[in-house]
């Protein structure tokens, strides 16, 4: 190989320091949230000079936060189960499907990715006030739909391409319908695909914070959105845990997604 | 009369300008194994694409026992297949992926036992039930998906070059099961493949396709010595040709004449031909002599020895006619003429009556 790490010599160590300074220039800000929600002092005060589980008390026994989360935890669940569902269907259509224009079509549904959530954010409110829909569930999740959706795509074509349409060929001279086929054969032939798209369409949802304030009222607002307006009334310690608890289940689901790509590859 | 058991009529298919398989007709018989023989595109998977429901024809129908199976959907034809690529769904196990066109005939679970064992047995694969297709070789999984074809007693087995991607030794030996199973079961085996010698070992009757149309169909032997085109001839087993003119022609046996005024005479005519047009005299090297006199009526040439190689169990001879063109001959071991031979020797080349053709050109 051309970039051998054991032939860099002294330059190994600069390869190194380059790494850890990347690291720690993502994890600090994560770690130092984490480090004053656990800490004593009601300023934010870094080094904590004690530690505490205080603010957690605080966080698990105002129901506003927990409604917050729950709206967000329901918010996304809805939005993995439609990702999923209609990913899977447009993603069926642009790999098996033989008409004009998949091409554009691919690139089309791809552009949520690219266009700013901003404006995305500005056209959903003025299309949703005369509809009816701000501050309301259905309003939340087709916001958050469209951010999630080309990525469920993007995950399940890859997936879809990978898979031998001879197997589903095989499994409709076998006897099985067509849908019978893909339900029975296709899709749990690119199951891996479909958790990843399931996690990465949730997580999306569950962190996304421009298209909820859009979307949000008094009475209805995911977490992100209460950690968000609550940082602007007071500097609490209690952002601090609510943070650590969203990182936390992002943690842990991308850990999942990554132990799923892994049981792949065995 | 009855109705042929399998008739393939007239079925043509274009993809736009393309023109894929053009008017192949074809009868198959109850229990027959069928071979498509030909290289890439010439219309042989087309032709059994169309008889799994996959692609429709631009014209004709497909009749089995009588009934046209055009109209009904891939998945009721009730036909089994086997595919180039390994088609094994992954998240099965083997036992599993024969029992799921069971499974999907809602058959009863004794039954479904009963029979996914049986046609474990058939391939010689019993006790591999729980196995997972992934941890199995391309020559297993090629025997489990031949399971999954045959466990719910197809009337017609399509195998589209199933062997390709396995190495030769394995291929002869599962080439073996083939016709084992075959024989066991009867059942009705369309095989498609561009290897002339598997079409050989396989098969009942070979058909063989080039440019979407069927050159010829017929047992091995009989297209072996019999060849009714040019295609056919140079596609099974060894052929010379050599370039002349017809000259002379009798009912079906012509004249040849070559570049230097050398005649032939009394070799079967393939094709309508007219006096001095262009055709192809074809000689099977096995089936040619050498020899020191000239044979009887014409069926010899002179030629002149450019080299040999001993072969051991024969010598290998090199030869040029009297116009330049090059043309090998076999010498078994032992020939009483392969101990004196030197290059630059003069003599003939005789063959018998049914070993030369003669091809019409275009």
């Amino acid at each position: 190989m051309l970039l051998d790490f054991d032939k860099l010599g002294s330059w190994r160590w600069v390869l190194c320091a380059i790494c850890v300074a990347m690291a720690l220039f993502l994890l600090l800000p994560i770690l130092f949230i984490v480090a004053l929600s656990f800490g004593s002092s009601r300023w934010l005060i870094f080094p904590p000079p004690g530690w505490t589980l205080k603010w957690y008390g605080e966080l698990f026994a105002d129901p506003r936060w927990l409604g917050a989360a729950l709206t967000s935890a329901k918010i996304g669940v809805i939005v993995m189960a439609l990702s999923v569902a209609l990913g899977l269907l447009a993603s069926l259509a642009l790999v098996r499907g033989k008409f004009r224009g998949r091409a554009v079509l691919r690139a089309f549904f791809l552009t949520p990715m690219v266009l700013p959530v901003v404006i995305v954010a500005v056209a959903l409110y003025a299309a949703f006030l005369r509809l009816g829909l701000n501050g309301t569930l259905p309003g939340f999740v087709i916001a958050h739909l469209i951010v999630a959706l080309p990525f469920a795509i993007i995950t399940l074509t890859g997936a879809l391409e990978t898979f031998d349409p001879a197997i589903e060929d095989a499994a409709i001279l076998c006897g099985a319908s067509p849908w019978e086929a893909r339900l029975r054969v296709t899709l749990p032939g690119i199951r891996h695909g479909v958790f990843s798209a399931a996690i990465f369409s949730f997580l999306i949802s569950w962190d996304e914070v421009v298209l909820a304030i859009f979307m949000a009222s008094p009475s209805l607002q995911t977490l992100p959105v209460k950690v968000w307006t609550t940082l602007r009334q007071d500097l609490t310690p209690v952002i601090a845990a609510a943070s650590t608890l969203l990182v936390a289940l992002t943690v842990i689901l991308m850990i999942a997604a990554a132990l799923i790509r892994k049981g792949k590859s065995e | 009369m009855t109705a042929p058991f399998l008739h393939i009529n007239g079925i043509r298919k274009t993809y736009g300008d393309v023109v894929a398989t053009d008017h192949v007709e074809l009868t198959i018989a109850e229990g027959e194994f069928m071979t498509f023989l030909g290289p890439s595109g010439s219309g042989k998977s087309t032709t059994l694409y169309i008889l799994a429901g996959f692609q429709d024809p631009t014209a004709g129908d497909i009749r089995l026992r009588g009934r046209s199976i055009l109209q009904t959907p891939s998945h009721k034809r009730n036909i089994g297949m086997v595919f180039q690529r390994y088609t094994l769904f992954p998240h099965l196990s083997v036992g599993e992926n024969v029992a799921f066109p069971l499974r999907v005939r809602r058959m009863g679970q004794a039954e479904v036992t009963e029979k996914v064992k049986r046609a474990l047995k058939l391939v010689r694969l019993d006790g591999f039930e729980d196995r997972m297709p992934a941890r199995m070789s391309g020559g297993q999984q090629q025997r489990v998906a031949l399971a999954r074809a045959l466990v719910y007693d197809p009337p017609v087995l399509l195998m589209d070059e199933p062997l390709s991607a396995l190495d030769k030794k394995l291929r002869e030996e599962i080439q073996h099961e083939i016709r084992r199973i075959h024989q066991e079961t009867g059942v009705t085996i369309l095989y498609v493949t561009h290897d002339q010698e598997e079409a050989l070992r396989l098969s009942d009757r070979i058909a063989i396709f080039n440019r979407g149309k069927i050159e010829q169909v017929g047992t091995g032997p009989e297209l072996y010595a019999g060849p009714a085109t040019h295609f056919v001839a140079d596609f099974i087993g060894d052929s010379a040709f050599l370039a002349g003119e017809l000259d002379g022609i009798a009912g079906d046996q012509a004249g040849l004449r070559f570049a230097d005024g050398t005649r032939v005479a009394g070799i079967p005519l393939h094709g309508a031909g007219r006096q001095g047009q262009a055709a192809e005299l074809m000689l099977r090297p096995e089936r040619v002599e050498l020899t020191l006199e000239p044979g009887p009526q014409g069926r010899s040439l002179p030629v002149v020895v450019e080299d040999m190689t001993f072969l051991g169990n024969n010598t290998t001879v090199s030869a040029r006619t009297g116009w330049g063109a090059a043309l090998t001959v076999r010498l078994n071991f032992g020939h009483p003429l392969s101990a004196g031979l030197t290059r630059g020797d003069r003599l003939h080349i005789r063959w018998s009556p049914e070993a030369a053709h003669a091809f019409v050109k275009g």
